[in-house]
């Protein structure tokens, strides 16, 4: 299935230091960060900054679910962010769900209980792209992708960049993969039924869609079905290219 | 000397041909040896490793092959103390009976002004600030494991230059971009901001201090100007208005308050 090309606005909460809004494959993220702010007393860390992150659901109100989103972005995002050079300092990152393609208004027992892994590549493309507006000093910029091994009728299995619900509903198993701009794997979080075989084919698809948009599109890469070619956005000239025409629209008065 | 400036994102590598390198007669000569020195401003960082440069913030990155420096440029997050810089603090309270708690911006720790960072202050004779009060003051000391330090006293002439206690009037925020550009020497051919020229121009009278820390302090006599002078100035940095496009707001300005 085909998404439409990934959506952003940056700075769109004038009181937060930065914030961000993203929108692609049927979520839609709005994140603020805060920070190098002074962290509690009973959270401070002597030698670096605490990267407190906080996931809020489309609707109703966080559970272990979101806790657990928590806990994969915070450990990702605090390997990108510089955080020794702000010791005793809290960088405070919200992330508030405004929609999902699933409807969240119906089975929210059964929603709670299973984790959600597709939402990662929607949450984690908004905190950098906060992070960036906020000035927060980084070592390097990180792009995301989920993958679900999906099994065809005729025993074969097929890769489904960003999948939808449906596709997650039938896949093997779903994978969510975090790479920094410098090709390297941050995070590898896998659910279901999957041999060594299907993760290094989810990892290559992941890594195409994340690291090596550009030479897919010189025709190089065989990888991925044609069907399939369409869905993996490149992300990481995504960002770049929303972040350089917000700096130039910033930096408009120099010369 | 100013060439392009190529758009940079946290962790990309510089092209080493835009690093300036110390010309040959610079580095022969001893006492130029200060001058030859590379120095990194804001947004870059120095791996000791690999003796690279890299980019931490997004923005454009500015090679001043002159003075030998680089930096990047950028309308800034929230304000991160460095010495040297002119900011607008408010006092939160006197501690320990020769020093004030002074807050730069909100929800970060404290900067400490001593009684003594006065001009004239001694013992006998030392400021009476009340919480809440405001004050001009340069930062004596940063380093990311200390609180800054302030002083209202330049340290080498023992004068204020300026600086101290600033007694009525309100305060304004804006970007940290928009604050280094109005405390630039020429703020209207370099930074293209000349919003309080114009307003000044139509007759209004009112003073001003620039914190670099994105605060802007505004008095007058009149309530309306005071006002009016803040939001100009909000509302040039929110919407990134020309100098032409301040014109015309001033303009706008002044008719409607009449």
């Amino acid at each position: 299935m085909t998404h439409l090309a990934p959506e952003a606005a940056l700075s769109v909460l004038p009181r937060a230091d930065g914030s961000a809004k993203y929108s692609y494959a049927g979520y839609t993220v709005t994140a603020s960060v805060n920070g190098p702010i002074e962290a509690q007393k009973r959270d401070e860390q002597a030698y670096e900054a605490v990267v407190d992150v906080i996931v809020r659901p489309a609707a109703g109100v966080g559970g272990t679910r979101e806790r657990h989103l928590e806990s994969i972005l915070q450990s990702s995002l605090s390997q990108i962010i510089l955080i020794t050079s702000f010791p005793r300092g809290l960088i405070q990152i919200m992330l508030q769900i405004e929609s999902t393609p699933e409807n969240d208004y119906v089975n929210t027992k059964l929603v709670q209980a299973s984790l959600n892994l597709a939402i990662i590549p929607a949450l984690l493309q908004t905190a950098v792209l906060a992070l960036l507006s906020a000035a927060v000093p980084m070592k390097a910029t990180a792009t995301s992708s989920a993958v679900a091994v999906v099994l065809q009728d005729d025993g074969a299995k097929k890769m489904v960049v960003d999948p939808s619900p449906r596709d997650i509903e039938s896949a093997q198993s779903v994978h969510a993969l975090i790479f920094t701009s410098h090709d390297e794997l941050l995070l590898a979080e896998s659910e279901g039924d999957f041999t060594v075989q299907d993760w290094d084919q989810a990892y290559e698809v992941a890594y195409n869609v994340c690291c090596q948009a550009e030479a897919k599109k010189a025709g190089t890469d065989m990888m991925i079905d044609d069907d399939n070619d369409a869905s993996g956005s490149d992300m990481r000239h995504f960002i770049r290219s929303t972040m350089e025409s917000k700096v130039a629209a910033d930096l408009h008065w120099k010369r | 000397m100013e060439t392009e400036r190529p758009f940079v994102l946290p962790g990309d590598s510089i092209d080493p041909s835009l690093i300036p390198v110390p010309r040959q007669q610079d580095a022969q000569t001893q006492n130029s040896k200060k001058q030859a020195v590379l120095r990194l401003g804001p947004g870059l960082r120095h791996m000791a490793a690999t003796g690279a440069i890299v980019p931490t913030v997004p923005g454009q990155l500015v090679v001043d092959g002159r003075k030998r420096s680089m930096w990047v440029e950028s309308k800034g997050g929230r304000y991160v103390a460095s010495v040297g810089d002119v900011v607008i603090g408010q006092v939160q309270r006197s501690a320990g009976g020769d020093l004030f708690y002074v807050n730069l911006s909100p929800y970060t720790s404290n900067a400490i002004l001593p009684h003594l960072a006065f001009e004239g202050a001694s013992k006998k004779t030392r400021p009476q600030l009340a919480p809440g009060a405001l004050v001009y003051a340069r930062v004596s000391l940063a380093n990311r494991h200390m609180d800054p330090e302030l002083e209202c006293v330049s340290p080498a002439t023992g004068k204020a230059d300026g600086l101290g206690p600033l007694v009525g009037g309100t305060v304004f925020d804006v970007s940290l971009g928009l604050a280094r550009r109005l405390l630039m020497a020429r703020s209207r051919e370099e930074g293209q901001v000349a919003v309080l020229d114009f307003l000044g121009d139509e007759g209004l009278a009112f003073e001003t201090a620039i914190g670099r820390n994105g605060k802007v302090w505004v008095r007058s006599d009149s309530i309306k100007t005071m006002i009016a002078v803040g939001r100009a100035l909000q509302k040039t940095d929110e919407d990134d208005l020309s100098v032409d496009d301040q014109r015309k707001m001033v303009k706008w300005l002044i008719k409607s308050m009449r």
